[in-house]
């Protein structure tokens, strides 16, 4: 085994970078390159929120309730407050203002003001001198509450007429959506084949490794001599979005709110909008006048959760004897927690995302967001289209057997033809899914195995996409969605103040990549400033997988701007047109001479600036850059000239040196008209094509996931490393919620709030994944490029499901597929021996209330909750499902 | 989530152990490994006044053969070192399978067999937190009266949850209890009461010392199967030991044991007898594998319905059976 | 309860502090001592993202009593890099994505070491299930794997050039 490097695997495996020609045109971008950050995470020595800490920091802790639906009558601190070491309880009436992400959702208060709606749900926080003694605080706070029945069942839920969760949704029904694109009704009548199910996609969470966490600080203004303006360090994908909330919250001014955002220990969507603590800290600092920090325990991160709802999805596809797509309906019940978070976007992407994968030319949808009193589920990696996803290509997969069509050939023959907008409204330019299929075909021996593995073992494939960025902002407005400026000093440092957040994705680094490929410097010269409100320039955040074409564009531009002004100097010295100009790897020369060996540019710099120490007898760059200008100015113009000359050139030439630079989608890419329009369009869209390798124990309904080929087309790649493991990670994250993951529910009640129960897979069954990198260069990305972090994680589900059923012949409905479910399927099919899992309901259509929420894991009697509890519902038919 | 307040007792032998024991009584538990300890405390299963660490009674670590063939291993031994005891896995290669089966391999480096043995039963309305605890009402095994597996019922189901437990079973396994008036020995089998809250007959003043294999229980075949969700890091969900001695192809000898379906690890007597004499075939293996799951009593626990997890027992068995068999 | 004084051994120093018998000793190195190198993502001893290695065995910081490790020595994330550079692990770890938010990164890292302290030519199997103890929610594993194959390689040759 030798020494081989990523660069290296990348030269010599062809598939890894496509077009060599390209590449050959830069000099940074398409490399793989270490993240800029790297090195601060493998030492330890990088800082998280929790790394924190500030001189009189305090500790807080949330008390949280314990009913799932409940009126607070009272709430007494005075016994907590009189504990040695607690400086402060705060509860909703000292901040009772309403939040929430979208401007339609504002339903949430820092802490309940006077109902709590889920078993965790904020009550209220107290801010002590350490954590042992704030826990022992929470034990003495005195809540009376008033307990109301409860809602766990979406479908349930939509028929209440009393004790809704929120008095203004009527039916707890939190938003609902009918579309209809094309003719539905003539669709379905000219296909020859209609295929209709439901499928049940079980609750999922991002479960990133860090848990929340958010240190919160009032500096004393110098003119009032009261609390003025407050610094928050928060583990935030959305900084801007945060420091707004504040401001709404605390009724404070933004320009008083500073939010920085440290190094984020993964998102996965699951930060990417205000979290409860992130407020709560700053209101309880305000109270105890001191820095409050608050670190989510792992069970309090699944209590925030606003991970992926529990979807139910009613599909009917038809198709022609040749494959073709007539009509697609949809009925999507998604069952969204206490709060709306992201929802109405959710339930929306649900149905957009429906189009611009193939060609439909039909579309039916409706989709019901339900609040139930459960966590509120929110945006989560493939936010939307995951479930629906699953649920439509193993349709499809069903639909091809039963014309006996190859499932590759089904998704080839519904291709689109872009450039075009689909019948939703959806403006398509690039569209590597051709190419992808094609390769994960060729790459996985599908035609040669797929249906030919020996029982047990089979073949699945699967498509999916993803918007790169939302071409309508959560807040309507012609602002740009992001902004980045560059300043450039004298000493050759290019300083990029971007708010793009990097959460693990590598958006630092794609930052400096793009600067200093469109500079031409190298990497080492660009230093990126990042999320910090104070210092850098608005940019809406790292969520819908934006930040490569938006904040990567907005990058590009900036430096261009820069560039312009270094350019205009340097041919001035050099006697020619600026446009004539090349930068390249630390130098500028004309277009056409050639560029100097980079080993002569070197020994030049050393040779001037020795020259310049022997000269002045001082070693100041100021100086040495001054001789090193004086130098070449005494020899008249040059052919070429080193970067930092250039820029010291500029710098003289126009004062100091930046730049500037945003991006806003273009009009024509933000969508149709129609109600709930504005969800799903996309300046451009990812694709990817998969084949999963399976095998199934049948006596154990056990699934082994061997191998998943995949590929992504990602636009341009402009770091091949960064993109296979976001490919990858994407894939991973499919496979979690296709096989172990799910949140387990009882009465409200969360059974598997910790990394121990909820099963995120270990390295022993995640399988090998090939990432196959597909560049369609996009027109309007930057170089090229789309997104490449969320669209490759919906096609894995159901490419696993349909392994599945290649190597055993049943169709998986409902996820994960637990090995029970998986036996129950085999069993059925087998007409054997029932495994008696639902006793007599049907998993694909249940009829009665399933309190567990639909996982099949706890049957029996529900608990014997306290006699008082009225969430204890006491008609059988309702909550006692599985008894 | 902070551990409760306690005073922390260092001891350097085990009179020293065992005296602190009998000073504090019911106040005080006793921390070996520590990974089933610690959270539980962080949970407020357990607020002891003191904790009793035993990382230093160093002559409670070790595997010693004896020269008739039997072994001695101190409670404390850490389980890597039993899963990579080569002399372990030669003679007794169901306690390697069943030990390098245990949670992961981190925390093998930390947990021992002692705390294998004494592992607290399991229950998804019980290994949670306090604040969570409260939302449920509590259940009969901590801070409540009333079950919510088998609601009605007065016994708690909390199932036994170690992996080593059933292959010692198998191994006719004896352990060194260590007392104020000195040493006791009895067999594996006898420790566990099968009450999910008193799991174990072990006296507040008492801890485990020393696990004794017979030298008549040398060279068995052996092999563990456990089922669980993830490759690692899980409890069993269902766990099943066999071993077995052939002589002309037929069973001379054969034990069977469970565990992860009762609340404790259970020896099926009748499904190892009814191999003996016999040669191993598919009906054999299964017939063996009927009787040990209608022994299994899971119920909703933990993850995967019990009507999973019994049939589980059932392949698992008939699996083990014919891979001791044929191995 | 009142603080005890006690002598930790960490990364080849000598720390003397005074802590509470039930301080943790994640909590130590992170609060008392300023190493916030190993991380804490669970609370029950699952995720393996606070590893160390205490006498050379990797175990979790977050299960250990700081005042049962006393007479060991304790490594951390932060004694892996030594006399200025990257270890050819954390170097490997950089360059082949081995880490993407990198907060479960120190306990790999720590995790790795122990491996190939033991194992010095691990196959690919052995490889992932001594990974299994530490979760990882970003990278899959599987640029994880490229990075130890070269780690391992890079050791080999700068022994190699060393003799």
């Amino acid at each position: 085994m030798g020494v081989e490097t990523a660069d290296d695997r990348c030269r010599n495996d062809k598939s890894a970078c496509t077009d060599k020609r390209d590449m050959n045109d830069f000099s940074i971008i398409g490399k793989p390159t270490a993240m800029v950050d790297a090195a601060e995470k493998t030492t330890g020595a990088g800082k998280y929120t929790d790394d924190l800490s500030v001189p009189g920091m305090l500790v807080g802790k949330i008390l949280h309730s314990p009913y799932p639906h409940a009126r607070i009558k009272a709430i007494n601190t005075s016994r907590a407050e009189k504990l040695e070491g607690v400086v402060a309880v705060a509860t909703g009436k000292d901040a009772p203002n309403p939040y929430g992400i979208l401007p339609v959702g504002h339903d949430e208060y820092p802490l309940a003001l006077d109902k709590v709606r889920y078993v965790g749900d904020n009550v209220a926080c107290v801010a002590a001198v350490s954590e042992a003694i704030a826990e022992k605080a929470l034990e003495l706070i005195d809540v009376e509450y008033e307990l109301l029945p409860a809602y766990f069942d979406p479908e349930e839920s939509m028929k209440a007429q009393t004790d809704l969760i929120h008095d203004n949704k009527p039916n707890n029904l939190e938003k609902d959506y009918h579309h209809a694109f094309g003719d539905p009704d003539k669709g379905f009548a000219e296909a020859d084949h209609i295929a209709e199910a439901r499928f049940i996609a079980n609750e999922v969470t991002h479960a990133a490794m860090e848990p929340h966490s958010t240190l919160s600080s009032f500096e004393l203004d110098p003119h009032t001599g009261k609390l003025g303006r407050l610094t928050v360090w928060s583990s935030t994908q959305v900084p801007y979005y945060l420091q707004h909330k504040l401001s709404l919250v605390l009724e404070m001014p933004m320009a008083q709110i500073r939010v920085i955002k440290p190094l984020v220990g993964g998102g996965f969507g699951g930060k990417s909008e205000v979290i409860p603590l992130e407020i709560i800290a700053a209101v309880a600092a305000r109270k105890a006048q001191a820095p409050v920090k608050i670190t989510y325990t792992r069970e309090e991160v699944f209590w925030a959760h606003r991970g992926r709802p529990r979807t139910i999805i009613d599909l009917k596809t038809g198709i022609t004897n040749d494959g073709r797509i007539t009509c697609v309906k949809a009925r999507v019940v998604q069952d969204g927690g206490a709060y709306c978070s992201y929802g109405v976007v959710t339930i929306l992407y649900s149905g957009a995302l429906l189009g611009a994968l193939y060609d439909i030319p039909n579309i039916q949808y409706d989709g019901y967001r339900v609040l139930t009193n459960k966590p509120a589920c929110g945006a989560m990696r493939g936010h939307g289209t995951v479930n629906v996803r699953f649920a439509f290509e193993s349709q499809l997969d069903e639909l091809a057997a039963k014309i006996a069509m190859d499932p590759a050939e089904i998704r080839q023959r519904n291709l689109l033809k872009p450039p075009c907008i689909t019948v939703n409204g959806l403006r398509v330019q690039s569209y590597g899914l051709p190419e992808c299929i094609e390769k994960t075909v060729e790459r996985s021996g599908w035609k040669q195995r797929h249906g030919k593995l020996p029982k047990g073992r089979g073949l699945g494939i699967a498509c999916s996409h993803y918007v790169s960025g939302a071409a309508n902002s959560i807040i309507r407005s012609d602002m740009p969605h992001s902004t980045v400026n560059i300043k450039i000093d004298r000493d050759g440092g290019v300083v990029v103040y971007t708010g793009a957040s990097e959460i693990g994705q590598g958006s630092d680094t794609m930052t400096a990549q793009v600067a200093a490929e469109v500079l031409g410097c190298s990497l080492a010269r660009v230093r990126v400033i990042a999320a910090d409100t104070d210092l850098t320039p608005i940019d809406i955040g790292s969520y819908s997988s934006r930040v490569t074409f938006m904040a990567g564009n907005a990058t590009l531009r900036s430096a261009e701007d820069v560039k312009k002004r270094i350019a205009a100097a340097a041919a001035k010295k050099m006697n020619c047109a600026a446009e004539e100009l090349v930068f390249r790897d630390d130098v500028v020369f004309k277009k056409g001479s050639a560029p100097p060996p980079a080993k002569r540019d070197q020994a030049e710099e050393v040779e001037v600036t020795q020259a310049g120490a022997s000269v002045s007898g001082r070693v100041e760059g100021q100086i040495l850059r001054g001789s090193l200008q004086q130098k070449r100015k005494d020899e008249g113009p040059k052919e070429w000239m080193t970067f930092e000359e250039a820029v010291v050139a500029a710098i003289d030439f126009h004062g100091a040196l930046t730049g500037t630079g945003s991006y806003a989608p273009p009009p024509e890419a933000r969508g149709g008209k129609h109600k709930g329009g504005g969800v799903g369009p996309s300046p451009a869209y990812s694709y990817s094509a998969q084949v999963a390798e399976v095998s199934v124990d049948e006596d154990t309904g056990e699934v082994t996931v061997h191998k998943v080929w995949a590929a992504h087309d990602c636009g341009r790649a402009l770091n091949p490393v960064s993109v296979e493991g976001q490919i990858i990670g994407s894939v991973w994250m499919g496979m979690g919620q296709a096989l172990t993951e799910e949140m387990i529910w009882k009465d409200g009640m969360l059974m598997n709030a910790g990394m121990l129960e909820y099963r995120s897979p270990s390295s022993v069954e995640s399988p090998e994944v090939e990432p196959i990198i597909v560049e369609s260069i996009d027109p309007e990305g930057p170089f090229g490029a789309k997104e490449c972090s969320e669209g490759s994680l919906a096609a894995t589900i159901p490419a696993i499901s349909n392994a599945i059923y290649d190597a055993v012949g049943v169709r998986m409905h409902e996820s994960p597929f637990t090995p029970e479910r998986v036996l129950a399927a085999l069993r059925a099919k087998r007409k054997d021996k029932a495994l008696n899992l639902t006793e007599g309901v049907d998993p694909t259509d249940p009829t009665r209330f399933r309190e567990h929420g639909g996982s099949l894991c706890f049957k029996g009697k529900g608990p014997e909750r306290h006699a008082l509890d009225p969430a204890r519902r006491e008609s059988p038919a309702v909550t006692r499902g599985a008894d | 989530m902070s551990l409760p307040q306690f005073r922390l007792l260092r001891p350097r032998a085990v009179d020293e152990a065992v005296a602190f024991l009998s000073k504090h009584g019911a106040n005080i538990r006793v921390l070996a490994g520590g990974t089933d300890l610690i959270p539980s405390m962080r949970q407020k299963l357990f607020e002891p006044g003191y904790v009793l660490d035993l990382r230093g009674v160093a002559e409670l670590r070790g595997i010693r053969p004896q020269a008739s063939g039997a072994v001695e291993i101190g409670a404390l031994t850490a389980l890597s070192a039993i899963e990579k005891s080569q002399y372990l896995r030669q003679h007794f290669p169901v306690l390697t399978e069943a030990t390098a089966t245990v949670a992961s391999p981190v925390l093998r480096n930390m947990g021992t067999l002692g705390g294998n043995i004494c592992l607290d039963t399991r229950c998804l309305w019980y290994n949670q937190s306090l604040t969570w605890r409260k939302g449920c009402g509590f259940c009969i095994k901590k801070d409540g009266d009333l079950c919510h597996v088998a609601p009605g019922g007065t016994k708690c189901w909390a199932a036994f949850s170690g992996d080593t437990p059933p292959a010692l079973l198998c191994l006719n396994a004896e352990i060194e209890i260590a007392g104020p008036t000195g040493s006791r020995r009895m067999p594996l089998q006898e420790f566990y009461t099968g009450d999910g809250e008193n799991y174990r007959k072990l006296l507040p003043d008492e801890l485990v010392a020393r696990v004794f294999l017979p030298a008549e229980s040398a060279d068995y075949r052996g092999v563990y199967r456990k089922l669980r969700v993830r490759g690692s890091i899980d409890y069993p969900l269902a766990g099943v030991a066999v071993v077995m001695k052939r002589s002309n192809g037929h069973v001379s000898d054969a034990r069977i044991a469970m565990t992860a379906v009762n609340p404790a690890p259970v020896l099926i007597q009748k499904a190892g007898e009814m191999l003996i004499g016999r040669s191993v075939d598919e009906a054999l293996a299964e017939a063996a594998g009927d009787m040990a799951a209608r022994t299994a009593k899971p119920l909703t626990t933990s993850a995967l319905t019990p009507e999973y997890r019994r049939e589980m027992i059932r392949v698992f068995t008939k699996r083990a059976v014919l891979a001791a068999a044929n191995n | 309860m009142k603080k005890e004084l006690v002598e930790l051994k960490i990364n080849g120093r000598t720390h003397e502090l005074a802590i509470e018998p039930s301080a943790l000793l994640l909590d130590v190195l992170r609060q008392d001592l300023g190493l916030t190198g190993s991380k804490r993502g669970c609370d029950e001893s699952s995720c393996g993202a606070c590893t160390v290695l205490v006498d050379g065995v990797a175990m979790m910081s977050c299960t250990l009593l700081a005042a049962s490790c006393q007479e060991q020595e304790i490594t951390t994330v932060e004694g892996v890099s030594q006399h200025g550079s990257l270890a050819a692990i954390q170097k490997a770890y950089g360059d082949w994505g081995g880490a993407q938010c990198g907060f479960c990164t120190p306990g790999f890292i720590m995790t790795v070491k122990s491996l190939m302290a033991e194992n010095p030519d691990p196959s690919e199997a052995e490889v992932r299930a001594a990974l299994s103890s530490n979760l990882c929610r970003c990278t899959g594993y599987s640029q994880m794997y490229a990075a130890i194959k070269s780690a391992i390689a890079a050791e080999r040759n700068a022994m190699v050039e060393a003799k």
